[in-house]
């Protein structure tokens, strides 16, 4: 050995039969901290089990504390801070109604990919509520999640302060977003739903592909993410509905002008109000530009328990949260899907009523 | 002494009264009429109660502990066999299992085994011990993928062999269908909360918020050291009858509307998650979870509540008691009819009218009893031109769920049937992947609580016996 290597011993406390004692490993991952769970081969069958880290040693093969030749390696690390789980790191206002939030969860930011989300639960009497990834640390362990304070559940978060914690946050849930083979897409964000083509366009950017993006917003008090969408898109183009930022009009305006003018899409990726999608599909669909649209109905459980968040696609009856949440936008159902998301607005009334926090313009 | 013909009755809150709340039903036996109920027991020498229970608790031996007194002896007894009897007194369908086998049932009404079993239960859990059991780890670690029945049935037994058991979950409070499912006047949360910890005693870990198939797959707990995996993750995407108008507001799968009553605790106006109070609702389907849904509609303040089924009152699949109480509460029932259509509203000359898109009426089509199928059942006809409306304002389907397709997906070499239930050998619970069992409604589809619970039971025996023999 000619460098130093890194050796632990482990108790592994699980097990009655050797509890207490220490046991030493050869370790290759070198982040490991006294105090981690790591799993080792024990005993003459070299069964794997679970222990902790109670001392950790950097030496040269001579001064190994136990014999090279025997030692066995450490099979995998598992770090949890459990301490610190659901806890906000971070938080940052995009605008008067638009929060990000970076929440610790290892799990999830182990496993998230653009296009999947999120269920989390405020407090102990909260409802479970669907967000979409808006990206991830997996070396920090967080989850980035993006909201607009609509609902007296987006409302509780929002008065959540950096270091405090939230209930549950559970996932990564649903499809990540097909961006296998694609060379050339054009992304178009609405409002908040931007937080959720970013990353998409992000993933696309890294893989090489030509990424256009059109984004909008209600006016220029309401953009979000610009620089970010400045550095993955090859072209970027900004609406307002007022004109008061970029071009003055809708989305399809500009992905209309775009497509006339000769540029082919390998695929449109529409993220944001169903009323938006609805039309970016109608632009794409005489070109026959297939066209991928992001749906975020009404979910309690979000593994496919509850039936909840059904959509007709296609005429069939799916579940946007294990068979989506990305679907074709051609076979998409929108009056319906428009229809049943204002299904408990009468409910979200009364909740906004119950606080003064709520009295003040929503977007 | 002569026998007493009649099973003493169970006190029970009146029918009007708890048609309005979300209090247990069923108050439960006193220690003097449990005892004297314990006393109708025969003895009878081939115990054939005992074959009758899924789990075989030893019955006449719990039930003589009773008639002593010896009611925490009688609580061991059950123990040994059931991870759950405060729950199972309570849900499961006695009179076609254990109590359909008594020998004084075959002249009188048999012993009411599930009452005292929910007695023992209760008398054990109101003396709140909070002292950890100390059981002998042998170093080896289990994981169970969900909370639900088979998942605690398994754990628990496993976990009293000494084997290390963390139990995945992937809402946020352990119990699955027990809190999701069925509601607080049938079984109190209270109860299952006790289970459960009652199993975390034995060192059973629980940890809820980790979907196995999303956040952790099969293959990462095998790499995590875990070297068995049972798979009770329960049923999954309800079934709809592919009618149309079910993308109306306001109808509901039973699985929604349970869990925004039950687990989000929807029905007590503290909870931020919301559920639609209909004034007239349709409940479709007869079994156990129709039963749930029509009571607990009743309970959120609907002021008439029909069950639509498409047999007649003998094929009822639910539970008798049930489907009694519910007939005491004021359920109607429709029996021999199938939907055919949910209507909604729609004003014509207003697009912008808030009643738009929701549920107006059920147009259903009377049915007669056909020729038995080749299982026996008699299957309903249709009667031409015999369709009718039912004026509702809310449709909650409770026609049955299909598998769960996340952990299919997501393991490589675990087999699934056409259905998408997981197979498995039935005595053991293996499945076609190494080291990995699976039992409960993720195998057999939608099924009673104590048929999960046995399946749990024999995959932990099975896994016992699996481990053991990788040592040697």
């Amino acid at each position: 050995m000619e460098k130093k290597e890194c050796f632990v011993a482990v108790d592994f406390e699980d097990d009655d039969n050797v509890k207490g004692y220490l046991y030493w490993y050869l370790c290759k991952f070198a982040n490991v901290e006294a105090g981690d769970k790591v799993v080792a081969p024990l005993g003459r069958h070299n069964n794997l089990q679970q222990g902790v880290v109670k001392q950790i040693l950097f030496a040269y093969e001579e001064d190994a504390p136990f014999p090279v030749q025997y030692i066995k390696n450490i099979r995998n690390l598992i770090k949890t801070d459990s301490a610190n789980l659901y806890r906000i790191i971070k938080k940052r206002e995009l605008n008067s109604t638009v929060t990000m939030m970076d929440i610790y969860a290892p799990l999830v930011a182990k496993k998230a990919e653009a296009g999947q989300f999120i269920i989390l639960r405020v407090d102990d009497d909260g409802e479970r509520i669907p967000l979409t990834v808006a990206g991830f640390d997996r070396k920090a362990g967080t989850v980035k999640i993006i909201f607009q304070v609509v609902g007296g559940t987006t409302m509780r978060l929002n008065v959540k302060r950096e270091g405090e914690y939230i209930a549950d946050f559970v996932g990564p849930l649903g499809c990540a977003t097909k961006t296998e083979g694609l060379k050339k897409v054009c992304i178009v964000g609405g409002g908040v739903g931007c937080a959720i083509a970013l990353p998409v366009a992000q993933k696309l950017h890294e893989k090489g592909a030509e990424v256009h993006s059109i984004i909008g917003f209600r006016s220029k008090e309401m953009l979000i993410l610009e620089d970010e969408f400045k550095a993955c898109s090859n072209k970027l183009t900004i609406v307002t509905d007022d004109g008061s930022y970029g071009n003055k009009g809708v989305v399809t305006q500009p992905l209309k002008e775009l497509i006339e003018k000769g540029e082919r899409y390998d695929e449109v990726i529409a993220i944001g109000p169903l009323i938006m999608m609805k039309f970016v599909v109608a632009t794409t669909k005489p070109f026959g530009i297939p066209t991928t649209v992001s749906m975020n109905p009404i979910m309690i459980d979000g593994t496919g328990m509850c039936g909840g968040c059904r959509l007709t696609v296609g005429g069939k009856t799916k579940f946007a949260c294990v068979d989506g949440p990305d679907f074709d936008g051609f076979e998409v159902d929108f009056d319906e899907a428009m229809a049943r998301s204002n299904m408990y607005s009468e409910f979200e009334q009364k909740e906004r009523e119950h606080c003064n926090l709520f009295k003040k313009e929503i977007v | 002494m002569p026998v007493q013909l009649k099973k003493y009755s169970m006190p029970v809150q009146d029918a009007t009264l708890r048609a309005r709340n979300f209090d247990e039903v069923a108050k439960g036996y006193s220690i003097e009429i449990a005892i004297k109920e314990a006393q109708r027991c025969l003895n009878c020498k081939n115990n054939p109660c005992v074959d009758g229970c899924p789990v075989n608790v030893r019955i006449p031996e719990f039930i003589s502990k009773i008639v002593d007194k010896d009611f925490d002896g009688a609580y061991s007894v059950i123990s040994q066999s059931s991870s759950l009897p405060a729950v199972c007194g309570r849900v499961c369908p006695q009179e076609t299992q254990c109590e359909s086998k008594c020998t004084l049932g075959v002249k009188f009404e048999p012993v009411a085994i599930g009452r005292l079993e929910r007695f023992v239960a209760d008398f054990h859990n109101s003396k709140c011990e909070e002292n950890q059991v100390k059981t002998q780890t042998n170093g080896h670690r289990v994981a169970v993928v969900g909370s639900g029945p088979s998942g605690l049935a398994c754990a628990g037994d496993l976990a009293k062999k000494g084997y290390k058991v963390t139990v995945f979950e992937a809402l946020h409070t352990a119990g699955g269908v027990l809190v999701y499912g069925i509601p607080e006047f049938r079984l109190p949360k209270k109860i299952v909360e006790k289970e459960v910890n009652e199993l975390k005693k034995y060192g059973v870990e629980i940890i809820t918020n980790v979907v196995i198939g999303k956040t952790v797959t099969v293959d990462e707990l095998f790499e995590e050291g875990y070297e068995a995996v049972f798979v009770g993750s329960g049923a999954g995407l309800p079934r709809f009858m592919g009618i149309r108008g079910e993308s109306l507001k306001g109808v509901y799968s039973a699985n929604e509307f349970l869990t925004r009553a039950n687990l989000m605790n929807a029905y007590d106006g503290k909870s931020h998650t919301p559920i639609m109070r209909a004034k007239k609702v349709a409940v479709v389907g007869g079994g156990n979870v129709a039963m749930d849904a029509a009571r607990t509609a009743l309970r959120l303040g609907s002021e008439r509540v029909y069950i639509i089924y498409r047999r007649s009152m003998e094929e009822l699949p639910a539970r008798k008691e049930e489907v009694e109480h519910a007939q005491e509460e004021g359920i109607k029932f429709e029996i021999l009819r199938n939907p055919v259509e949910v209507l909604g509203f729609n004003n014509e000359k207003n697009n912008r009218d808030p009643r738009n898109g929701f549920v107006s009426g059920l147009k259903v089509i009377k049915c007669e009893l056909g020729e038995p199928d080749e299982r026996g059942r008699r299957s309903p006809v249709p009667v031409p031109d015999s369709e009718y409306v039912i004026d509702v304002d809310c449709v909650i389907m409770a026609i049955g769920t299909s598998p769960n397709p996340l952990i299919k997906n997501t393991t490589a070499g675990l087999a699934v049937n056409r259905h998408g239930g997981i197979i498995v050998e039935e005595s053991t619970g293996k499945t076609t992947k190494e080291g990995v069992f699976a039992g409960g409604d993720a195998v057999t589809g939608a099924a009673t609580v104590i048929l999960a619970m046995g399946a749990g039971k024999t995959a932990a025996k099975a896994i016992d016996e699996y481990l053991s023999k990788k040592e040697v």
